[in-house]
């Protein structure tokens, strides 16, 4: 068993010259890769126009982690986690049930089962802490994240579900992309559409119930949703977006590991969504091509050519072509219309 | 032994198609026989996208069925093509016009296979064949919608179907992609394939399809266009919109004169 461990004591032989402390280093590994898995699993959430199905597994985690612990008594992190996904993933199931069934809007009932889920769950850990029932406390933990809590062995548990959580995508992202981006012509083709979309759901659970322990159940999901809205504004190609979508939720949880090391009153799992947020703010405004800043340059530089009597249809449609290998040329605003090439 | 009659490449038997408890396509039989460009025709509501939907199993049928050389779809997919319409899917997506000329070959490829070589030279033919091969890295949000009507040809071409559904291919398309998209399903009945298009514009009809469908919820006549189209059959699919007969009038007189 001592073995399957041993990577988190290396990386800690590793890196004395960083002065963290073992503990530390311990969550700075469940939090990143956490982080990272997050943002790969989130892209897929957002490419299928379900951003909000994180939330929902979020929500859902409580009443599920409070039951487990009511029906085994036992209050160790992979019981509780299991509960967690057993209730998050059932939520996601009745939430896929309705969108089939009835005519309410996809969001609308999101925003219903993230209401009645969380006040279950709410419900049933109030009842016990009445009770005196043990494990409340515990289950309060997970609400609101303590990435100091984690051990060596938790670490390494999530971080093994987070790599396999990567591999599988890599592994079937022709299948859900094809998906994502047109279900009818998929379903068509006769792939499973139902089958796929719900594998996807199965991942993104994953995700959350795995963010739960740093992060929290209030917090996990945006990092299902900030990095790949960041990663978008640098690529036009799903590849990188997912490993971009990564790697800012790998920074993000440095960062807020680091800030929160830095500032002892800045609790984990909100510093590392608040420095999600900071890289997500900066990849709006700078990112060269979909970023503001770039757009509304572009926009002033045409304005100032029209004015100056240069601008001609011809010679925006070289530059197109001279800086196409790069794809970030102008969006569609400068377009010039078919008919009217030469 | 009578020798087997081949079975018709579609058949619809009876087919009656409803959204929400309230009926859209009533009893529809239809067998196509053989390949030709065949046109879909009637008026808004007419049941026209469901039909092909219906068809491929995209919507549940209320009762009857439909048939793809005498077996059901789930045996002949890699045979069946699709084309919806343009507006079913998000143009912003983060991929290129390659990318989704590829997504024609997944079928085949089925799980877990990547497109390789073979694959990727199959789509650039593809994309030559529309006229794309030039756009193939660019990302699709950066096409006129003439040119992602053809980008989503040329991934049905990829498909190397025998049948193809298209649904409104030529909806809000410039006239010179209008052009390049027909010349291409004019190829495909050239080479033997049987090729559906629901389609609006009923001058259009006359001038392009060799065998139409006339459809209002019911199936109100098909066969060779110029038997279907008549004022008759068209009073009854487009009951009340005169003017619009009297412009018809005219364009199938034109076509008879010159055929």
């Amino acid at each position: 068993m001592t073995a399957s461990f041993a990577g988190v004591p290396c990386l800690a032989v590793a890196f004395p010259a960083t002065g963290l402390a073992y503990n530390t280093l311990v969550v700075l590994v469940a939090v990143a890769t956490v982080g990272c898995a997050g943002g790969v699993v989130g892209t897929l959430a957002l490419l299928r126009k379900r951003p909000l199905l994180g939330d929902a597994a979020a929500h859902a985690t409580l009443v599920g982690a409070a039951a487990i612990v009511l029906l085994t008594g036992r209050r160790d992190l992979p019981t509780l986690l299991t509960g967690a996904a057993a209730s998050s993933f059932a939520a996601l199931c009745l939430l896929a049930l309705i969108r089939r069934c009835t005519r309410t809007r996809d969001d609308a009932a999101t925003a219903i089962l993230i209401g009645v889920s969380f006040g279950a769950g709410v419900s049933v850990v109030t009842w016990m802490m009445a009770r005196g029932l043990p494990g409340s406390g515990t289950i309060e933990q997970l609400l609101l994240g303590h990435a100091a809590a984690v051990t060596a062995r938790d670490a390494t548990l999530l971080a093994a579900v987070a790599l396999a959580t990567v591999l599988v995508v890599a592994a079937t992202l022709k299948e859900t992309v094809a998906v994502a981006f047109d279900a009818a012509f998929a379903a068509a083709g006769g792939w499973p559409v139902g089958l796929i979309d719900n594998a996807v759901t199965a991942l993104v659970v994953l995700m959350v119930v795995v963010g739960l322990p740093t992060a929290g159940g209030v917090l996990v999901s945006a990092l299902l949703v900030i990095p790949p809205v960041a990663a978008r504004q640098w690529t036009e190609r799903v590849g990188p977006l997912l490993v971009l979508a990564g790697l800012v939720g790998l920074a993000s949880a440095v960062l807020g590991v680091l800030a929160s090391i830095a500032w002892p009153g800045l609790p984990t799992g909100p510093a590392v969504v608040l420095s999600a947020a900071l890289i997500c703010l900066v990849s709006i405004l700078g990112a060269p091509g979909r970023g503001l800043v770039a757009r509304r340059w572009r926009e002033r530089e045409l304005v100032r050519r029209w004015a100056a009597g240069r601008l001609t249809e011809e010679g925006l449609a070289l530059e197109r072509g001279l800086h196409e290998p790069w794809g970030l040329a102008a969006g569609p605003s400068i377009t010039v219309p078919e008919s009217r090439r030469p | 032994m009578m020798p087997q009659p081949s079975p018709p490449i579609v058949e619809f038997h009876d087919v009656t198609v409803a959204y929400g408890g309230r009926p859209v396509l009533w009893n529809v039989d239809l067998a196509i026989e053989q390949a030709c460009l065949f046109g879909v025709i009637g008026p808004n509501g007419a049941g026209k996208s469901t039909l092909l939907k219906a068809a491929l199993g995209l919507v549940p049928v209320v009762g009857g069925y439909v048939r793809f050389f005498g077996t059901s779809l789930s045996r002949v997919r890699g045979r069946v093509g699709y084309v919806p319409q343009r507006e079913t899917v998000d143009w912003d997506f983060p991929v290129n016009v390659m990318d989704v000329v590829l997504m024609g070959t997944y079928g085949r490829l089925g799980w877990l296979a990547r497109p390789g070589r073979r694959e990727r030279a199959l789509a650039l033919e593809c994309l030559d064949r529309v006229g794309l091969a030039d756009v193939a890295t660019r990302q699709i949000g950066r096409l006129s919608g003439g040119q992602q009507q053809r980008v989503f040809l040329a991934r049905a071409l990829a498909q190397q179907a025998d049948v193809y559904l298209f649904d409104e291919p030529l909806a809000g398309v410039d006239a010179r992609s209008q052009e390049r998209i027909f010349g291409v399903l004019a190829a495909l009945r050239d080479a033997g394939r049987l090729v559906i298009v629901v389609h609006h514009d009923l001058r259009m009809a006359v001038a392009w399809f060799d065998r139409v469908a006339l459809l209002d919820m019911r199936l109100v006549a098909a066969g060779p266009t110029q038997e279907v189209l008549t004022p008759e059959h068209l009073r009854r699919a487009y009951a009340g919109r005169v003017e619009l007969l009297d412009e018809l009038g005219r364009a199938v007189a034109e076509r008879g004169r010159t055929a």
